[in-house]
């Protein structure tokens, strides 16, 4: 990227910062301001003297009106705020005016909102398309600013109109660069790389943060991480945002321990944050990390017991301690908050999964999906109910949408190779595990099952290349459940046989001598033995056909020893 | 009031100053509407001047005043006073018609033939100036003709009543009762009225001079029908007044706007005066209402009901605007505002029609139907002409799927309003509901006779035309209308009209122009967002243009919105089918049953498929080196382990 090169001038950036800050807090754009205030504080060590402006608020004669609604927009007196801004001309008042009336129409939304696992129908939603209609006549007459775009673009996007509402961010981030969530609002909705890549935005510092933001939802980890080292590297050192947003980075590489490692210092530096400790509970969860689990749970709850991430951490707790009931309450408790809260409404329908309740989980699953569709942990849920449920073709579809997110995630892709072997659409599932061996096998299923494909499919050679490989695995893993150790001492049965056809006898024997390690396997190998033995009397019988047989032969027996240092290597 | 003027000259009688003192008595205490006192006094002048007619008719006045319309009557007729004098006569008429006798009312009217005796001025006139002298004649002559036109339309004689309102009219241009008469009960078609205003033209510049010509013309012009086409809203600029017509919407509502633009394309000196006057008389409050009115027929309910909140505000209760504000209200179903409104009607005009027909709507908006009809049904009674209670009687049968019952409200309406096309249109709808396309079509014909413009009209016969398969003619239907409604609202559209461009998207996907059904049905999404409907439709254009994967996607938008919807459900399973089926087990899936290699497991991590036909590549010597390779699996799944 040749915008990540170029180099701007830190003192600029403070000065932006100050005026975004200034801008977005009087209008009550409070996370924003957040935001920029997070990143100010991060280069705080540069100091410059910035001139107020003589007319801090420059809304010319309505100032008592800015102010009075002001007060009440503070106070979440919206419909009132909205009352007394109705008239006004300013930027600021109508801006305020339009903003307290979309709060004031989701803050009834969500105050009549009865039963977490039905929210709000998103149809009954006239109030809405009211403001959205208003909006667009004076988005069509070009009499919106900066700051009324990214509001009409929010209510589009809550109407679902995303492509528009693309657009109208992209001009609201043009006019407007320093508001942080109009940019925050664009990387959500666009869809992938090749959309952000034909966006009109502005040449600004603040578009770098974008891109990596952007990146880092496409889950493009690479690209976001090579941004945020960047900027790292060029002041920003100390900026928590980026930190959070490198583990999250590494969180989505299953980088596992680098990104506990990264919220810790995380925490060390900012003790009381609350922003992202979701995807940390996620971490630990999946690490078994019980105690530090706890710990960040009771410290959570001790700084806010009201905050999505809060419920998410103890549902999270919860979850891990089987308490599968407990959790859906905190998840429930955290859509009560915030119905758009993605991780849970994921984590919800895990917890359903795990109590069995498919229906529910379905709809939760549906409902991440419908706040954010590149969740793939929700596709691939969605997939497993459906595999409960018994219809295989919803499944394929929705394991495929999981796998597209994370083309080289192997579980994905295993999954759809069952589900395609349940069709008997052997091929398929063989093309699928065979790309879950090349991408990198998290679970250690794919070679089996793809070399007892090989087999159905009479590729015997495959079948035997896939299963010798497995059994090197399988021999340095060790494993000890007896479902495993059946697997593996057929994986060797099936190879003596085979060897045994090709006359590759030294191989068979080996194999078969193994097999009488293993109950299942005793008889079988025993007469595979008595086979092999027949069969090398015969051989010796005849003379050597060929010089390439004799080739083979002559490998076999350096593999077979090799084989066999390799078997009980382990064991000593 | 001619009797009052006439009272110094007639004072010229054998009577002494007394009696004269006694008649300004009379006079004082009807002004000060004290009928009682006016009532007693004017029996005592009666008395003193041995039942002069003048007197006479005076005492009739002040029962009539006091609603006492019988005695009124009998004592003018006793006296035969109504078959001498035109006044008499009419006052004798207009109790009989208070006192619901229209049959004698009629009677008398006709025993007096008005014009001979305003014409003959030989026969009574000796008398007859004595009474009339400062009315002038074609005034009275007018009177009497709206007075027999609302008899006659008492007795539902319609179209008799419809000419004498327009002699009426004829003979006194600015006889606004007549004019009304003629509008509001839906009489005249459109162009009926239009040529109505046109034949007064002679008329009017009989009467009246230009300047007022236009003054007058422009204002009844604003009371004429505006939902038989959306008529855009005109303003001008007063200030630059040299007839630029421009649509701006920037202008606040109820500023200026004249759906008359031929004054300002007049002179210019003049021109500046009337539009001065005119100005002025925007501020009236009809004229807001005429404006809301027409903010209520294009369907922007939320700016009407502003406006009309403001006028009720101002006169809080307007007769003719309150019927919009309530329809308004019912459109944006707020049904706190109807409660309250309609309660405090009840109270204070509890036999005006419109008090029951805001209870009536206001049980229809929160679905209560049978409530509605008991509420709307009184309305009818108190004011049988009262059409819109008609309309929401048959609206209500209809959200029932009560389609007879609803026709025959509607039917009821349509003979009421024989000018309005609404009654035809909803009896159309029904037949197209109850599957009658043929009736359905014939009565969208009719009412397009009525309302050539509308493209309500417009729309349902596109419906129509889709139903019988006939698209393209369809697609015209639904383009005209679309045409018709972007030429009054510009680029932006109501959310009324979504049906529209979805329907045209319908039409587009039958003619196989998938792209443009697409494109319509996207516009129709902008108006109108989280439709379930239109989420299936573009679902189905997808699947038919064979994209598969698309349609999918919006299907299951579509049934996140409607878990029911069978079509999208039986749609979703088969194309989910369809997809696993002809669709790569993963996206760069090799066509081939790749062959396996050692060291593709062994690149664990990797993403690069290049790497991977290395691999296969490589397959032969694998026998050979496989010592080597089991090494390097160690280090590789040490690695993993680590990572």
């Amino acid at each position: 990227m040749e915008i990540s090169s170029r180099n701007y001038d830190v003192r600029s950036i403070k000065l932006d910062l100050l005026k975004g800050i200034r801008e977005c807090s009087q209008r009550g754009l409070y996370h924003s301001v957040k935001w920029l205030s997070e990143l100010n504080f991060s280069i705080s060590k540069i100091t410059i003297i910035e001139e107020v402006p003589i007319d801090y608020f420059n809304c010319g004669d309505e100032l008592e009106n800015y102010l009075l609604a002001k007060s009440y927009f503070d106070l979440k007196e919206y419909d009132r705020c909205a009352f007394f801004t109705e008239n006004c001309c300013s930027p600021k008042s109508q801006f305020l005016n339009f903003y307290s009336r979309y709060l004031a129409i989701e803050k009834r939304k969500l105050d009549n909102m009865t039963d977490v696992n039905c929210p709000p129908d998103p149809t009954k939603n006239s109030a809405l398309r009211d403001l959205a209609a208003e909006l667009k006549e004076k988005y069509t007459n070009k009499r919106l600013d900066g700051y009324c775009l990214y509001l009409y673009g929010v209510i589009l996007k809550k109407l679902d109109l995303n492509s528009l509402a693309i657009d109208v961010f992209v001009e609201a981030v043009n006019v407007e660069p320093l508001h942080w969530g109009a940019w925050q609002e664009l990387a959500f909705l666009v869809p992938n790389k090749h959309k952000l890549n034909s966006l009109l935005l502005p040449d600004h510092w603040i578009k770098l943060f974008f891109l990596a933001h952007a990146y880092l939802e496409q889950l493009n980890n690479e690209e976001a991480l090579q941004l945020y080292y960047n900027l790292h590297s060029q002041g920003f050192e100390k900026s928590t945002y980026i930190m959070a947003q490198m583990a999250i980075a590494y969180h989505n590489r299953r980088e596992l321990d680098k990104a506990i490692t990264t919220f810790k210092d995380l925490l060390a530096l900012d003790p009381f944050r609350l922003d992202n400790l979701d995807t940390y509970s996620n971490l630990l969860y999946v690490k078994e990390m019980t105690t530090e689990l706890a710990d960040l749970a009771h410290k959570a709850v001790d700084i806010d017991k009201y905050r999505v991430e809060t419920c998410c951490v103890i549902g999270n707790y919860y979850s891990l301690r089987s308490e599968h009931a407990k959790a859906v309450l905190y998840f429930q408790r955290a859509l009560k908050l915030n119905p758009q809260y993605l991780s849970a409404w994921t984590l919800m329908g895990h917890e359903y999964m795990e109590m069995k309740n498919t229906n529910a989980a379905i709809q939760s699953y549906r409902q991440a999906i419908e706040v954010n569709r590149r969740d793939y942990r929700a596709w691939y849920g969605l997939g497993q109910t459906y595999e409960i449920l018994k219809m295989p073709f919803y499944c394929i579809y929705y394991y495929k949408q999981a796998q597209q997110m994370r083309p080289n995630d192997s579980r994905m892709i295993i999954a759809l190779g069952e589900t395609y072997e349940k069709l008997e659409k052997f091929e398929n599932a063989l093309k699928c595990y065979y790309k879950a061996c090349s991408v990198g096998d998290i679970e250690g299923m794919a070679l089996i099952k793809l070399a007892k494909l090989y087999d159905k499919l009479n590729e015997h050679d495959n079948a035997a290349a896939a299963y010798t490989e497995y059994c090197l695995k399988e021999a340095e893993q060790q494993r000890t459940s007896y479902e495993d150790k059946n697997e593996y001492y057929m994986a060797l049965q099936y190879l003596a046989n085979y060897h045994l056809e090709k006359g590759q006898l030294e191989d068979a024997s080996t194999c078969a001598y193994k097999c009488l390690e293993h109950d299942e396997t005793k008889e079988q190998g025993k007469a595979l033995l008595k086979a092999i033995a027949a069969k090398r009397g015969k051989q010796e019988m005849e003379p050597v056909p060929m010089d390439e047989t004799g080739n083979i032969s002559n490998i076999s027996v350096d593999s077979s020893v090799s084989n066999m240092d390799m078997v009980f290597s382990p064991n000593t | 009031m001619a009797a009052d003027k006439g009272c110094d000259i007639n004072s010229l009688n054998i009577q002494n100053v007394n009696i004269d003192n006694y008649r300004q008595l009379v006079q004082l205490y009807l002004n000060l509407h004290i009928y009682q006192a006016a009532l007693f006094w004017a029996d005592k002048v009666v008395a003193l001047t041995n039942g002069n007619p003048k007197d006479v008719y005076c005492l009739a006045q002040c029962m009539y005043m006091l609603k006492e319309y019988h005695r009124a009557a009998h004592l003018l007729r006793s006296r035969n006073l109504e078959k001498k004098f035109v006044l008499c006569n009419y006052l004798t008429v207009k109790c009989l018609m208070e006192a619901h006798d229209l049959n004698e009312a009629l009677k008398v009217l006709n025993m007096l033939d008005v014009d001979v005796l305003l014409q003959n001025t030989s026969v009574a006139a000796s008398l007859e100036s004595s009474l009339f002298d400062n009315t002038p004649k074609h005034k009275i002559q007018s009177s009497v003709l709206l007075l027999k036109g609302q008899i006659l339309e008492a007795m539902d004689n319609r179209s008799l009543a419809v000419e004498c309102y327009k002699q009426a009219l004829h003979c006194d241009v600015y006889s606004y009762e007549a004019f009304n008469a003629l509008i509001k009960h839906h009489m005249l078609t459109a162009s009926e009225e239009e040529k109505l205003l046109n034949s007064l033209d002679g008329a009017i510049s009989e009467q009246c001079d230009p300047l007022e010509k236009q003054v007058l013309l422009t204002l009844y012009k604003s009371k004429l029908k505006k939902y038989h086409t959306p008529s855009p809203k005109i303003i001008r600029d007063i200030s630059l007044s040299c007839g630029t017509t421009k649509m701006d919407s920037k202008s606040l509502l109820s500023k200026n706007e004249n759906p008359d633009t031929s004054i300002s394309e007049n002179g210019t000196g003049k021109d500046v005066k009337v539009n001065k006057w005119l100005l002025q008389v925007q501020e009236s409050i009809d004229m807001a209402v005429s404006e809301a009115e027409r903010l209520y027929y294009n369907c922007e309910y939320q700016n009407c009901s502003k406006l009309s909140e403001k006028i009720l505000k101002q006169d809080p209760y307007h007769n003719e605007c309150l019927p919009i504000y309530i329809s308004c209200q019912v459109e944006l179903k707020h049904s706190n505002k109807l409660f309250t409104l309609a309660h405090t009607l009840v109270d204070l005009y509890p036999s005006l029609a419109i008090a029951w027909f805001a209870v009536g709507c206001y049980y229809y908006t929160i679905g209560k139907s049978d409530l509605a009809r008991r509420f709307l049904s009184k309305a009818t009674t108190l004011d049988r002409l009262y059409g819109p209670a008609w309309l929401a009687f048959g609206h209500s049968f209809a959200t029932e799927n009560e389609h007879d019952q609803a026709m025959a409200a509607y039917f009821k309406a349509s003979q009421l309003m024989k000018g309005c096309h609404l009654p035809l249109l909803y009896i159309g709808l029904e037949c197209g509901i109850t599957n009658n396309n043929r009736l359905a079509e014939e009565f969208f014909q009719q009412a397009q006779a009525i309302a050539p413009y509308d493209p309500f009209v417009m729309h349902e016969m596109g419906v129509i035309a889709f139903h019988n398969n006939e698209y393209t003619k369809a697609e015209q239907y639904f383009k005209n209308a679309l045409c018709k409604t972007q030429s009054v609202n510009g680029s932006i559209l109501p959310a009324q009209w979504e049906p529209l461009l979805n329907n045209l998207g319908h039409t587009y996907r039958k003619l196989r122009r998938y792209e443009e059904a697409l494109e319509y049905h996207h516009k129709a999404l902008t108006l109108s967002p989280l439709s379930a409907s239109t989420f299936s439709a573009i679902a189905y254009v997808n699947a038919l243009m064979g994209k598969t994967e698309d349609a999918v996607h919006w299907f299951h938008k579509a049934l996140g919105l409607r878990m029911d919807d069978t079509f999208s459900t039986t749609m979703l399973s088969y194309l989910i089918e369809h997809l696993s089926e002809e669709q790569a087990p993963y996206p760069g899936a090799p066509n081939f049953i790749p062959n396996f290699s050692a060291t593709v497991a062994k690149e664990a991590g990797s993403e690069n498929c290049i790497m991977i036909e290395e691999e296969m590549v490589a397959v032969p010597e694998i026998s050979e080196q496989e010592q080597l390779t089991d090494m390097s699996l160690e280090i590789d799944m040490s690695s993993n382990n680590q990572t």
